[in-house]
């Protein structure tokens, strides 16, 4: 727009009265929400935003989609600094302990109590609730929370003589060797790209193994990495015997892994619930999931939680709090959560929301779908299961990585790559420990 | 450079004011201190703090940035991936490059076509490039990789470092050739006739008159060729190595500029990033000074 330089006073005039117009007409208060969701579950957000802004006339959410969560939380860090953050963003699960000490977040107990909004708390299921709570009080508000399970191919399970996946990692593992040497499929297992979290920490949680002290570091910052003095090591070698034997294969670059599952090439995916919205839509092969598998001889316990939250950035104006607020009650409400689990994959975050999602025979009708929430909810928590609050998490992530693609490659055997990967975790955790030093 | 003095001609302009030069530099000069220099003196900050990446909390911690890289495995390595990648790289490139300008001439038929070939990958996006070569090279699905293993050669990038430098190198030397092969054509165009002709006529085949006259006179060319190559090599392929390996498999592609990248916007690890980044840029700084130095003497820039 061109406003031309003789008439100055009476052009900012006529906007002033338009703008005092409009905020008189009460124009909703507008708040800005970066997520990451892409595909099926990116046109959810945009319909789960569309139905509360016709929900009410007072507030507005703008949901706006930056890329996946590395870029979210990167767009929100560039942002925050620069002074003009969004009202709310999605960080992933893995970036819990970066988000609650950047000392740029309202915690989001703190921010209903404030407005006056009545969440009840307790009825939010334990190991979401548990994971997002600092010292007694939710610091983030739990969004989209998922667990891996494992995806086959009921076929190729038939096809080798087998009804379903055995419940254990031995017999599971003899079942692979003689789905592929039966020729039912070609590979027994795709890897998924996020296997350090199915394979490793989760596993870890589920066979009650430590990862690392201070109650996977719950309880400290002076947590250390111990997963290299565990059954981690066994399990990191199978995945190396999988892969020489092409039991296990690596989709790699430019290729999906779950498309080695749903292509039929691979028997069975280990990925996360929320997967189930690409794996309905995409597959043509006949497909169940089932529970993680566990030692033999371990009590199963709970998995832990994957996804991501969503935390409220500080410095806002009272009235954009309270739109805020607003749309985290929505989000609570249990036709809410309902609709979110079923639209999603996600898992439900409320008892209630379950409670319903039973109550109509959801399960009845898509069984699979109630899998990540039962084995969140197995058992009694141990402070090997409760879930992982590392500093730098992603870093310490990667470093593993690397160290058992060296294991892949035979650079290393499994329990030198684990040695070396536990070093350079514990380094990391040592500097954010530095970093962050009286503060958690 | 060493300028010749007393002859006319583009290293010399002679302006009456300091005015006009002034105002002719004054864009790129804008340019230069937004995105080169006022980024630069921020990293080189950054590298002396260990900070939350929200700015919390920052701690100036001297050179332990620095000392922490000096004693990381995973730098050192990425040090020396850096330098074989590009040395292959800027080899294959030129080269390749090479061969390809001088076989122009000698296209009779549909030169503008061969021309265009040649150019095109050019205009294709890095990032795109790099998917494409990521799937045909794909051990699972791609058609290349398939025809590689009817080969009875055992093939997987995945898990194999060399096998996925081999496949970075060959991308990022794909995509630049027709970078390098413009200037040689033009060099080329610019190497007298009456020269080739005369010693066709002293009976000099076509191997001996592009090793012994050519590829003298195409020395200025060459030596730019190389400079732009290791620049292209350290700092644009980042996309290529993004969309092929993602600097793996444990990190056997891992060159410097994308660990900057991963470990400043993947890990959030700032301080580390930013000592990087200023270890890169001298590193840089002084292969270019040598190369000026030491390779441009031997250059000789007359026909």
């Amino acid at each position: 727009m061109k406003i031309s330089s003789s008439t100055p006073s009476l052009v900012s005039g006529v906007l002033a009265l338009i703008m005092s117009g409009t905020a008189a007409w009460a124009a909703p208060v507008e708040v800005q929400w970066w997520h990451a969701m892409n595909g099926v579950n990116g046109e959810r957000v945009e319909e789960l935003v569309k139905k509360f802004n016709e929900s009410n006339d007072q507030y507005k959410v703008v949901a706006i989609n930056k890329g996946n969560y590395d870029e979210v939380i990167n767009s929100t860090i560039a942002a925050y600094r620069a002074k003009r953050p969004p009202h709310i963003v999605q960080i992933y699960e893995r970036g819990f302990m970066t988000m609650l000490l950047s000392d740029a977040i309202v915690p989001v107990q703190d921010l209903m109590d404030k407005t006056g909004y009545k969440v009840d708390w307790s009825d939010f299921i334990k190991p979401v609730a548990g994971f997002y709570s600092y010292k007694g009080k939710l610091a983030a508000m739990p969004f989209n929370s998922s667990s891996p399970i494992l995806f086959y191919n009921k076929e190729q399970f038939q096809k080798a003589g087998f009804d379903k996946p055995a419940e254990t990692w031995g017999e599971f593992e003899k079942q692979l060797y003689a789905i592929k040497k039966s020729g039912a499929a070609e590979c027994g297992t795709a890897l998924a790209t996020d296997y350090h979290w199915s394979l490793i920490e989760n596993y870890s949680a589920v066979n009650d193994q430590p990862y690392a002290t201070k109650a996977n570091g719950y309880n400290g910052l002076d947590t250390e990495f111990v997963y290299n003095k565990t059954l981690v090591v066994p399990q990191v070698a199978r995945l190396k015997k999988w892969l020489d034997d092409g039991v296990l294969q690596i989709a790699g670059q430019g290729f999906s892994p779950e498309q080695l599952f749903t292509s039929g090439k691979c028997a069975t995916y280990f990925a996360s619930t929320a997967a189930h919205s690409g794996i309905e839509r995409n597959s043509k092969i006949s497909w169940n999931a089932t529970f993680l598998p566990w030692e033999e001889g371990h009590q199963p316990k709970n998995s832990t939680i994957g996804g991501a939250a969503l935390w409220v950035i500080k410095g806002h104006k009272p009235e954009e709090e309270k739109a805020i607020a607003a749309f985290f009650d929505y989000l609570a409400k249990p036709e809410t959560q309902l609709w979110w689990h079923k639209a999603s994959g996600y898992v439900p975050l409320t008892n209630k929301a379950y409670e319903m999602a039973k109550a109509e025979g959801y399960y009845k009708e898509s069984p699979t779908r109630e899998i990540a929430i039962q084995q969140l909810n197995r058992g009694t928590p141990t402070e090997n299961s409760l879930g992982f609050h590392f500093g730098n998490f992603t870093q310490a992530m990667f470093a593993q990585r690397e160290e058992v693609e060296a294991l892949f490659a035979g650079k290393k055997d499994a329990q030198q790559a684990m040695d070396d990967a536990v070093k350079r975790g514990n380094e990391i955790l040592r500097q954010y420990e530095r970093l962050n030093k009286g503060k958690y | 450079m060493v300028a010749t003095t007393h002859e006319p001609g583009l290293k010399h302009a002679h302006f009456r004011t300091a005015g006009l030069p002034a105002m002719l530099l004054l864009p790129q000069l804008l340019i230069l201190l937004f995105f080169f220099f006022i980024p630069s003196i921020r990293a080189l900050f950054q590298a002396f703090l260990l900070a939350d990446p929200f700015g919390a909390t920052v701690h100036f911690v001297w050179f332990d940035n620095f000392t922490a890289l000096f004693a990381s495995e995973s730098y050192r390595n990425s040090v020396w991936v850096t330098i074989w990648f590009t040395l292959a790289q800027n080899v294959v490139t030129i080269v390749v490059a090479l061969v390809l300008a001088f076989a122009t001439d000698r296209v009779v038929r549909f030169q503008s076509a061969y021309k265009g070939v040649i150019l095109l990958p050019y205009a294709i996006a890095p990032v795109i490039a790099g998917v494409m070569w990521a799937f045909l090279f794909n051990p699972a699905v791609g058609p290349i990789a398939f025809f590689i293993k009817s080969l009875g050669i055992a093939w997987d990038p995945n898990r194999n470092g060399s096998d996925a430098m081999l496949l970075v190198v060959l991308a990022a030397s794909w995509k630049h050739i027709c970078y390098d092969y413009i200037f040689l054509v033009a060099g080329l165009l610019a190497i007298p006739g009456s020269l080739m002709e005369a010693a066709a006529v002293d009976g000099a085949g076509p191997v001996r008159r592009f090793a012994q006259i050519a590829l003298p006179l195409l020395g200025p060319t060459l030596f730019f060729l190389t400079t732009m190559n290791f620049v292209y090599g350290f700092f644009e392929t980042f996309a290529i190595i993004d969309a092929v390996t993602r600097g793996g498999p444990a990190g056997a592609t891992n060159i410097l500029v994308y660990k900057v990248y991963q470990d400043g916007f993947i890990n959030l690890d700032l301080g580390s990033s930013a000592a990087q980044s200023v270890l890169l840029m001298a590193f840089a700084l002084l292969l270019t000074l040598l190369q000026f130095k030491y390779i441009e003497r031997k250059v000789n820039y007359s026909i």
